[in-house]
């Protein structure tokens, strides 16, 4: 899984596209590398997902000649091991105690989100100061989801992990402009996403309000979407550090490359996990990883510190993505600010659909027509919540967080690095 | 006028040969990756919709005025011109091909990259306007979505071939262009006349304000930025980003007065009522007399009779104005190139003007 792309069996044509062959840090696989072996030793964060685990192995024997189906049929270099990960999960998985979170808990507990809120006081203002616009309506399209009522999640991580480097680095308890800069650029990126993923998805409402494109209509949203992109553009350039630009650049492309990839859906059930992950790196985790391993840059001159940044970045990303749709199934519309099984509505098999494909077989049939026949949308909805894709789904992003946490250990400890620490469990349980 | 296109076309087509191969396309990298192949599939399937991303896409393969590219060639004429500054390092120069760095080729390509996602990101539809003779809904809510998808694909490209000239002024210069477009979209989407055909009583000045954002930012600061990138000094970078902002002010007002120039009736009278020789009339007639004007020239209905109105106009001294400010800017344009000195990189430059300052 060493090489670049061939852990999640992408591009063909990696040798074609410069910037993704020099790309640092990328190159790992999206599947945390350690999954298979250190399962029965170091696997300690699961007891979150117990009863997860449970179930899964109650499934597990079935599952083992699923999965052989899978492996005979795997063009990937990444499945196999996917697969192979999974039977040893299911042998190994079932008594398990909470001593790890309980060491975080009793003693180094800190609440991430109080610690990185004292960075990120006047964060929405400073985004506002970015955004020089001259017309009115403009301006407040773009200012629309900087109200403050976001989470700020991205820039949160941003901020500890800026801080934890720097103490890693030299003990120095400051946070450097410019990796704030860095949180706000990442904020403004995301959000100019959002704007671009609402037209293209024709959505109604995000976080409890009506989107741009409700509001003001598809080609002035486009435009507030361009326009914040811009601002972090420039933003970016005013930090002064070209390596820090071609690292946040690189976050531009994957969230188009992303969205591309979920335009298309892969006939082969091996590619089309792989091709999942893929999508999930590129659209959300590629933000995550490439800021924290910005903010790592500019504390610290280590390049394994910066792989840690980025790695943690990654497999956090990751899992966060994969409990939003695995919420999307069990998460009611008020609590999540937007309608559930939206990804359903909007064609998309996510890890809940592709895990629950597995029991089912007969739902191949409707990822391939994007669940576009009358019908279709409940009846996934359905298997989903019969199956175990949801647990199996869960289980996935708690090995990625496991192995988010296993690289931040690596860093000296600090309050910020706990913090980093307790986000991977934060990100697990959360319900909206 | 004919004989204006096919003149233009030459100067371009001359200028071309100056600067080596046509490097300014748009770069191979985009063109063979596999999301632009994806794009071509999916606009495919908007054949017999009207979604106006199939007009873009067809005048991005076939442009009968031969402006396609206009923006990336001027960068890499005036990079030639300019030539190497005498502060450059001697290992910088030998990535030069015809007597323009490669980085500057680059640039060349990231300017006809940000172009063309205007392009395409103009041509958004909103679907809530849509009438029932727009056809079917799904086609334009599929129209949109490649078009996010696919101008959004050219910007990024744009991004991280920017991020790659690891010039952190050029970054600013080029990404603060972007923000000035926008603006100038905004302007000109808000400006697009209402029902009743009346228009925002702009003037001239705010008119000049607005085409700057939407036409000239991003070509003058190209044009500067390609200056930075051979480590020539201010002086010479605000002579550059001078003369491609008067380039495209009358390059844009030369294209707005084809209309109004004689022995062009007959053809297509389509005129747009925010062009520079309409808001220059409405000017010096007066907000009352001009609204009086486009009441006469409404049928029932409120068609409008727009050879009724062109004949008002031309009528009136608006044309005439609006040539009067295209050589202007013509003219501060040559007067900028005169900090460069002669080559035929400068006269290929000088030419670009006199053709679009020529109205006979």
């Amino acid at each position: 899984m060493g090489t670049a792309g061939r852990g999640t069996g992408l591009s063909v044509r990696a040798g074609l596209c410069g910037a993704r062959a020099t790309r640092v840090g990328a190159g790992k696989g999206h599947w945390p590398r350690s999954l298979g072996h250190e399962v029965a030793g170091d696997e300690r964060g699961a007891c979150r997902a117990r009863s997860w685990c449970l179930a899964a192995h109650r499934t597990g024997v079935q599952r083992v000649s699923r999965m052989h189906y899978f492996l005979g049929r795997s063009s990937d270099l990444s499945f196999p091991k996917i697969c192979n990960i999974f039977l040893r999960l299911h042998h190994t998985t079932t008594s398990r105690t909470c001593s790890c979170s309980k060491t975080i808990t009793d003693e180094k507990y800190k609440d991430p989100f109080k610690l990185g809120r004292k960075d990120l006081k006047n964060l929405y203002e400073d985004i506002k100061k970015e955004l020089l616009v001259s017309t009115a309506e403009l301006k407040e399209m773009c200012e629309y989801y900087f109200d403050g009522k976001g989470k700020a999640f991205r820039p949160m991580i941003v901020v500890l992990m800026a801080r934890a480097c720097n103490i890693h680095h030299n003990n120095s308890g400051e946070v450097q402009e410019s990796q704030r800069s860095v949180a706000i650029i990442a904020e403004m990126i995301h959000t100019a996403s959002l704007v671009h993923d609402d037209v293209i998805d024709d959505a109604n409402s995000r976080r409890g309000k009506t989107t741009v494109n409700q509001i003001w209509g598809e080609r002035k949203a486009v435009l507030a979407g361009d326009f914040i992109l811009s601002a972090a553009s420039v933003a970016l350039a005013r930090i002064g550090n070209t390596t820090i630009i071609s690292v946040l650049s690189q976050v531009i492309e994957d969230l188009v490359r992303g969205e591309f990839l979920q335009l298309g859906s892969k006939e082969n059930e091996n590619e089309r996990f792989a091709h999942y992950l893929e999508k999930t790196f590129k659209k959300t985790a590629s933000l995550i990883a490439n800021s924290c391993k910005a903010v790592s840059i500019l504390g610290c001159p280590d390049p394994k510190v910066h792989e840690i940044a980025y790695q943690y970045g990654k497999n956090v990303g990751i899992a966060f993505q994969l409990i939003d749709d695995v919420l999307d199934f069990t998460s009611c519309a008020d609590q999540l600010g937007k309608p559930t099984a939206a990804d359903l509505k909007l064609g998309l098999a996510t890890g809940p659909v592709l895990f629950a494909c597995q029991q089912f077989p007969e739902m191949n049939a409707m990822i391939m027509r994007r669940f576009s026949l009358p019908g279709d949308v409940e009846r996934a909805r359905q298997y989903v919540l019969q199956s175990d894709g949801v647990q199996q789904t869960t289980y996935l992003a708690q090995r990625y967080c496991h192995e988010a946490l296993k690289e931040i250990s690596k860093l000296r400890p600090s309050p910020e690095r706990d913090a980093l620490i307790q986000l991977t469990e934060v990100v697990l349980t959360r319900d909206k | 006028s004919p004989s204006a296109a096919s003149h233009w076309s030459k100067v371009v087509s001359e200028a071309e040969k100056i600067v080596g191969y046509p490097t300014s396309f748009m770069s191979l990298r985009c063109l063979l990756s596999d999301e632009l192949s994806n794009i071509a599939m999916q606009v495919r399937k908007l054949i017999g919709t009207k979604h106006p991303l199939l007009n873009t896409a067809r005048g991005l393969v076939y442009d009968s005025r031969n402006n396609l590219q206009m923006r990336g060639l001027v960068v890499l004429l005036i990079s030639k011109a300019a030539g190497p500054s005498n502060t450059a390092e001697i290992s910088f120069q030998h990535d030069m091909i015809s007597g323009i760095y490669s980085s500057q080729r680059s640039l060349a390509e990231i300017t006809e990259l940000i172009h063309t996602a205007f392009l395409v990101h103009r041509g958004i539809v909103n679907i809530g306007e849509l009438k029932s003779c727009d056809g079917l809904l799904k086609d334009m809510q599929f129209g949109n979505k490649i078009a996010v998808l696919s101008g959004d694909f050219l910007l990024a490209n744009a991004c991280t071939s920017l991020a790659q000239l690891q010039n952190t002024k050029v970054v600013e210069l080029i990404s603060s262009a972007i923000g000035d477009l926008v603006q100038g979209i905004y302007y000109d989407n808000s400006n697009l006349s209402e029902e009743n055909c009346l228009t925002h009583d702009i003037g001239i000045s705010t008119w000049k304000k607005q085409i700057f954002l939407s036409h000239s930012a991003l070509l003058a600061k190209s044009c500067q930025a390609a200056m930075e990138l051979a480590k020539h000094d201010a002086e010479i970078q605000d002579m550059a980003f001078q003369y491609g902002k008067h380039m495209s002010m009358s390059h844009k007002l030369h294209s707005d007065l084809q209309p109004f120039i004689k022995g062009k009736s007959s053809d297509s009278v389509a005129f747009s009522l925010n062009s520079a020789p309409v808001v220059l009339h409405q000017e010096l007639l007066g907000r009352e007399a001009w609204i009086k004007q486009i009441r006469e020239a409404q049928h029932k209905g409120n068609l409008m009779d727009f050879t009724r109105l062109q004949e008002a106009i031309k009528a009136g001294k608006g044309v005439t104005s609006a040539i009067d400010l295209c050589h202007y800017h013509g003219n501060r344009a040559l007067e900028a190139l005169e900090s460069f000195p002669p080559s035929e990189a400068r006269s290929a430059l000088e030419n670009m003007v006199y053709a679009v300052t020529r109205f006979s």
